[in-house]
């Protein structure tokens, strides 16, 4: 036994900080969350005893009617059932969106990466201001594409007018509004796909191009064969957490289109949101959206891995 | 204005001195403000740039009475207060003492606990000078949970260079005339009508006007979908389509409002007295001289706008012995004397009688143009639940306004959603 | 971006591989041309709205928020004056910069002890640990905030910098613990070995040894964790409650509240805090590159 603890104490000791950190202010309240989506918890209904204070110095104390209790699925079957909020067209929008951005990232991520992978003047150059858009926070960025795309006011809109083109009302049909977040994200989350493919093209010998050259192979055969099977590593990764991150992309829905058009373009994250702090806020049924979301990307993670595994890849 | 001045604060010591001598356990024994002291935090919820200043010119002239009551003031953006405040007195701390509440909040924060009941004390003692919608807001359960600082509701705001270039010469009575007018308007001047905002506050005037509400608390009735209702969402469908009304936009509505109104490019808007200071330092617009205040348009049944505005509330975790100093700032900044100096400054409207009779409240003239429209003011249901309404009102007036979809279908949605997540106790209609 | 020498790696991915690009043909006029045409398009792209937010700054508040589109009108330092001046930018400024230094230096040093164990040693509950990191960036922020709140209340902590610090490294500390044990793992062990007959100690080694190779992905940690506690306004605005203590990002965000937003403060602000940002991304970005591959090459 103390041999056991002699050879991982300072693993242990290692992980120790944070493994306190997280389990105190993750785990907990997630664990307490998934115990909460089985009560019917919220504000007015948390305490036992609702107590009146008047300035004069008195109290009064009643037993607050109707105190949470255990509801068992309750919460979760109207909510997947749609009498409560509404889970499958905010499941729709999201699925939508995450392939919709999680493409787009990849696809000119890696596009703008082998691009920047050949010998050329001004390189580095060309790969500082194409990072540059990682370094501005977030939501400022957000706050000004959501003005760029302004009906009345926007930058689009008075290009399209100066082009003799008649403006276009962004936020007023769901799909154009959807569009005005996804270039918005895109735009955010191009740089970390560049760089991290960039970075993958860097490990492939060159010798094996050679190779390939020498057997006569086209530029797109290179591609195909060189190329992508060398980057799988490094894309498998940043596709699983490209995926992730923008499923639960909360501010750039939340501040780019703020769920307009009338809630259409609401994503589970913002959904939840707004359950948990519109009006009497509902922790019962915020905890619920929280652990469907939570179960719905762990459910992606898992099939993630076998098809991971499938092809090879030890993961 | 001297003699009166003097009255109030001899008023206000005299009330003080009556408290400390009552048997009230609470207040200290004391009859000298120098001798309060405390620490108080101040959450204001008022624009920091247009109204945030003349607050802090008031805090200036409590200290001059009661200099060892250091308050702190913090600006809170409106639309985090609520929030921040139910979480942080849920948790027990980082609550403000004092907040600036905004009349729907007030109902909810009580039935929570969160908030002092002031019955009893000096801030209710004079309540009969308070009119009487106003207080009705802090009320609940029979208790009284704050005392109301300013008043408003919506009216037809509208450019006074427009209407005479395009020769209107009073302000529309009916939304039919609103409509007449917006035709002249555009073919006389080329600008635009009436700018409704795409929310669902905005869209009461023409529920109201049908002798349409929301809900009824007493019945326990949801009446959102009820056909007077309907009829009014359609009248307003119908300024969008017919063009009389400028097609808002689905984002940043309200913004794009005050804009378009500010550079004289649309003649009509309803909005409240919170705007007045904005347009005032708008250079585009005139000036105050160019600004219309009138009631809003009437409906078949008659003119109704909701009444709106913010209290002072203490929240119920201030420990007793601050309660004494709360409760002197509150007076203060409460008093009929402060609540002109707001008027005069901000234009935004008092809730005491009293301030009323005060000469430069009464030579206001913005103060005098809404003084009616806030008489004629529809109270709201003034339930816990009361501030989940606009939730689903407001997509109600996007897919209406905006996308164009059916009042009675949005409606039915909307009642639907209260009926399921709002007032599950009331009944539909 | 000098490669670490390494002896023979087999199984591993070679970082050291040649990092010069593969060897073409002379390019034709043309291909050149679209070549550089395409990237310059790609930057334009990137760089637009930063520079029409830069722009905007310098617009009198009454033309940024109006239908007058011109790049420049009536140009005015009058909103970096408000910002500076009549706001408490630089008070926010200092919070923003203290909670960052140390969520920077804290995340660093948590991230490389948690990514060097979870590399080296095979532990009981390394393969939890694990997946604990990866859950932990599945749970929607927006839900966990009122319960961290009430957990941040009963340490005592609400409106201070350190209940900040604490939640953006749950944030940036398990991804870069994530990446790093990646990166330490093309980092072979015949160098632990090495430092342990010589008569390390594993902190020994840790610390001066295998940290000083893996100074990219380091590199690609502090930059993240620093973005992270730069930019963040979940956290920000429900836990901190006096003025004096607010950080840059909230102390923006009340420049656009819902209605009446004030674009022409919000842009100088925006420039003023992008500044920073830029200038540690400037001395980051070189490690960037190889910093981020070789973590998520092997995940």
């Amino acid at each position: 036994m103390r041999r056991f603890f002699s050879k991982h104490w300072y693993a242990w000791a290692m992980v120790a900080p944070v493994v306190v950190v997280l389990a105190v202010l993750i785990l907990y309240p997630l664990g307490r969350g998934i115990y909460l989506s089985f009560t019917n918890t919220t504000e007015a209904n948390q305490l036992s005893e609702i107590c009146t204070k008047s300035i004069t110095g008195t109290q009064s104390c009643e037993p607050n009617p109707d105190a949470a209790h255990f509801v068992g699925l309750d919460n979760y079957l109207h909510v997947l059932g749609g009498q409560v909020g509404e889970f499958w067209p905010w499941l729709a929008i999201t699925l939508i969106w995450t392939v919709a951005c999680v493409v787009f990232h990849y696809g000119l991520g890696l596009g703008l990466a082998v691009l920047l992978h050949r010998p050329m003047r001004l390189r580095n150059v060309y790969r500082v201001l194409l990072i540059l858009p990682w370094a501005v926070p977030s939501f400022v960025s957000a706050f000004a594409w959501r003005f760029m795309f302004n009906e009345q006011f926007g930058l689009f809109n008075g290009v399209l007018k100066g082009l003799g083109l008649s403006p276009v009302a962004w936020f007023d049909n769901q799909w154009t509004a959807l569009l005005t977040a996804v270039v918005t994200n895109v735009w955010l989350g191009v740089p970390f796909m560049m760089v991290s493919l960039l970075g993958g093209l860097q490990t492939i010998p060159s010798e094996l191009y050679e190779a390939a050259t020498i057997d006569g192979a086209t530029p797109w055969q290179r591609f195909t064969n060189v190329t992508l099977p060398g980057l799988r590593p490094v894309s498998m990764t940043v596709v699983l957490l490209g995926t992730i991150w923008t499923f639960n992309m909360f501010s750039v829905i939340y501040l780019v289109t703020g769920g307009q058009p009338a809630g259409q373009t609401e994503i589970l994250v913002t959904g939840a949101y707004r359950a948990a702090f519109e009006g009497i806020r509902n922790y019962a049924l915020s905890a619920t959206y929280g652990v469907l979301i939570l179960s719905i990307l762990l459910v992606f993670s898992v099939f993630y891995r076998r098809l991971l595994r499938r092809q090879g890849e030890v993961w | 204005m001297r003699i009166r001045t003097a009255g109030v604060v001899a008023a206000l010591a005299l009330s003080l001195f009556a408290a400390a001598c009552g048997s009230d356990p609470a207040a200290p024994a004391q009859t000298d403000p120098k001798d309060l002291k405390a620490e108080l935090t101040w959450w204001d919820t008022s624009d920091p740039k247009n109204e945030g200043p003349a607050f802090q010119e008031l805090i200036a002239k409590f200290n001059q009475t009661y200099p060892n009551v250091k308050i702190n003031y913090q600006s809170v953006p409106f639309g985090d207060a609520q929030n921040k405040f139910k979480t942080a007195a849920a948790a027990k701390a980082g609550a403000p003492d004092i907040l600036r509440a905004e009349v729907a909040w007030v109902p909810e924060f009580a039935s929570l606990g969160y908030l002092y009941a002031l019955d009893g004390s000096d801030l209710t003692a004079d309540a009969g000078d308070y009119i009487a919608t106003p207080l009705s807001a802090d009320k609940y359960n029979g208790k009284t949970y704050g005392v109301p600082q300013v008043t408003d509701s919506l009216a037809l705001m509208y450019n006074k260079k427009i209407f005479a270039d395009a020769g209107i010469s009073g302000a529309p009575k009916t939304w039919a005339d609103v409509k007449a007018a917006a035709a002249t308007i555009k073919s006389k001047t080329g600008k635009d009508g009436l700018f409704i905002n795409a929310g669902g506050y905005f869209l009461l005037p023409f529920i109201y006007g049908e002798g349409g509400d929301l809900v009824d608390p007493a019945s326990k009735k949801i009446l959102v979908n009820s056909s007077a209702d309907v009829d009014g969402i359609k009248i307003a469908q119908d300024l969008v389509n017919s063009g009389a009304a400028v097609k808002p936009p689905a984002n940043d509505s309200y913004g794009t409002m005050m804009t378009l109104f500010k550079e004289q490019k649309v003649a009509m808007i309803i909005n409240g007295p919170w705007e007045v200071n904005n347009i005032k330092t708008a250079p585009t617009f005139g000036g105050l001289d160019n600004l219309g205040v009138a009631a809003v348009p009437a409906g078949s049944k008659k003119a109704g706008a909701p009444v709106g505005g913010h209290n002072y509330v203490i929240w119920s975790g201030v420990p007793q012995e601050k309660t004494a100093a709360a409760i002197a700032f509150v007076k203060f900044m409460n008093s009929a004397t402060s609540q002109a100096f707001i008027a005069d400054k901000l234009g935004l409207l008092p809730t005491r009688k009293s301030a009323y009779d005060i000469a430069s409240v009464k030579s206001n003239a913005i103060v005098s143009a809404f003084k009616p429209v806030v008489d004629a003011a529809v109270a709201r249901p003034w339930i816990p639940e009361g501030g989940q309404f606009f939730g689903p009102l407001d997509a109600m007036a996007t897919e209406v306004l905006v996308q164009g979809k059916d009042p009675k279908a949005s409606l039915d949605a909307v009642a639907n959603k209260y009926k399921t997540e709002v007032v599950p106790s009331y009944s539909a209609s | 971006m000098t490669a670490p020498v390494l002896a023979a790696p087999p199984a591993t991915t070679p970082v050291s591989a040649s990092t010069a690009p593969p060897a073409v043909r002379r390019r034709s006029r043309a291909a050149s041309v679209a070549l550089h045409a395409t990237l310059v398009l790609a930057c334009v792209v990137a760089l637009f709205p930063i520079v029409w937010v830069v722009l905007s700054s310098f617009k009198p508040g009454v033309w940024v928020n109006s239908s007058d589109l011109s790049l420049v009108k009536e140009p005015t330092l009058a909103n970096y004056r408000y910002v500076l001046t009549q706001t408490r930018f630089p008070t926010w400024m200092l919070n923003s910069v203290v909670v960052a230094a140390a969520t920077t230096v804290i995340g660093v040093i948590l991230a490389a002890t948690t990514g060097y164990a979870l590399s080296r040693f095979n532990f009981p509950g390394r393969r939890s640990l694990l997946l604990v990191f990866l859950v932990t960036q599945m749970f929607p922020v927006a839900v966990l905030i009122v319960p961290i709140y009430v957990i941040m209340a009963r340490l005592g902590l609400i409106n201070t910098l350190a209940s900040l610090v604490l939640a953006y490294l749950t944030i940036a500390v398990p991804f870069c613990a994530w990446m790093l044990k990646g990166f330490f793992d093309t980092v072979p062990t015949s160098l632990d070995e090495a430092a342990g007959m010589d008569g390390c100690g594993p902190f020994t080694t840790f610390w001066r040894v295998i940290l000083p190779l893996a100074r990219p992905g380091i590199a690609v940690t502090a930059f993240f964790n620093f973005l992270t506690a730069w930019g963040e306004v979940a956290y920000a605005s429900a836990f901190i409650q006096t003025s004096n203590r607010f950080t840059l990002a909230y102390g923006m965000q009340q420049f656009v509240p819902r209605y009446n937003p004030q674009w022409e403060y919000l842009t100088a602000s925006a420039v003023l805090v992008t500044i920073p940002a830029a200038v540690v991304f400037f001395f980051a970005q070189r490690h960037l590159v190889s910093g981020l591959t070789a973590g998520a090459t092997k995940g």
